[in-house]
């Protein structure tokens, strides 16, 4: 997918595990991982909302675009 | 539940028309009018096969409504089980049509032919109706595919 999901990254900076943040988030363990492995194909407002809330960040710091046609 | 139960004495009444009934109410026509004789076979083959379409569609149905208790019945699983629903209507529509072609020119009276049209024209009906469900339950399981993977 073109859209990469930089959760790893978030989370990293703040030193926070996946157990704590998909409890914090009210994600189950599996959905955070689909996000970090890029396998996501959509995600709710409202999920990203909770994200944001956990991380204290803004979505754009989250989501990225890559042009995958240039990348290949 | 009580759709079970229904489903499960319809069934039980079925294999007696099946069994006893049907074959018992040609043999009885074979010998109260010997004219129609030679007809016992083929009508009680037609009849019993007519059941046996009701019974497949019986037991589809039950796997049906087992998906449904599941919450499983907008996935795969399920369309196989209407095709056999679909395909048991045709069948018996098939068998109907050629129950008219083969009987109706033969009758003066044209109460019977007139029942078969309108039977011909009521399991057709049923049928395009089962068509029509069936894209419905395809175009729902797409959507909670769909669905599904949103997180």
């Amino acid at each position: 997918m073109p859209i990469v999901v930089r959760l790893d990254v978030e989370l990293a900076k703040r030193k926070m595990s996946v157990g704590e943040f998909s409890e914090r988030v009210g994600l189950t363990p599996a959905n955070v991982a689909v996000l970090k492995n890029g396998r996501a194909k959509a995600i709710r407002f409202s999920t990203l909302e909770a994200i944001c809330r956990v991380l204290d960040c803004q979505p754009g710091e989250l989501l990225e675009w890559v042009d995958e046609q240039a990348t290949q | 539940m009580p759709l079970r139960v229904f489903l499960i004495v319809l069934f039980g009444i079925l294999v007696l028309l099946q069994t006893f009934s049907l074959p018992g109410q040609f043999a009885h026509m074979a010998e109260e009018s010997p004219d129609l004789a030679h007809l016992r076979w083929p009508l009680t083959a037609v009849a019993v096969f007519w059941v046996l379409c009701i019974q497949v569609v019986i037991v589809s149905t039950w796997k049906l409504l087992g998906m449904v208790r599941d919450d499983r019945i907008f996935s795969d699983a399920s369309l196989p089980w209407v095709d056999v629903i679909v395909g048991a209507i045709v069948a018996a529509w098939v068998a109907l049509l050629g129950v008219f072609v083969a009987l109706a020119p033969g009758w003066g009276d044209p109460a019977l032919p007139l029942v078969l049209i309108l039977l011909l024209t009521g399991v057709a009906v049923l049928g395009l109706l089962m068509v029509v469900l069936r894209a419905l339950l395809r175009q729902a399981t797409t959507l909670r595919t769909d669905m599904e993977t949103v997180i």
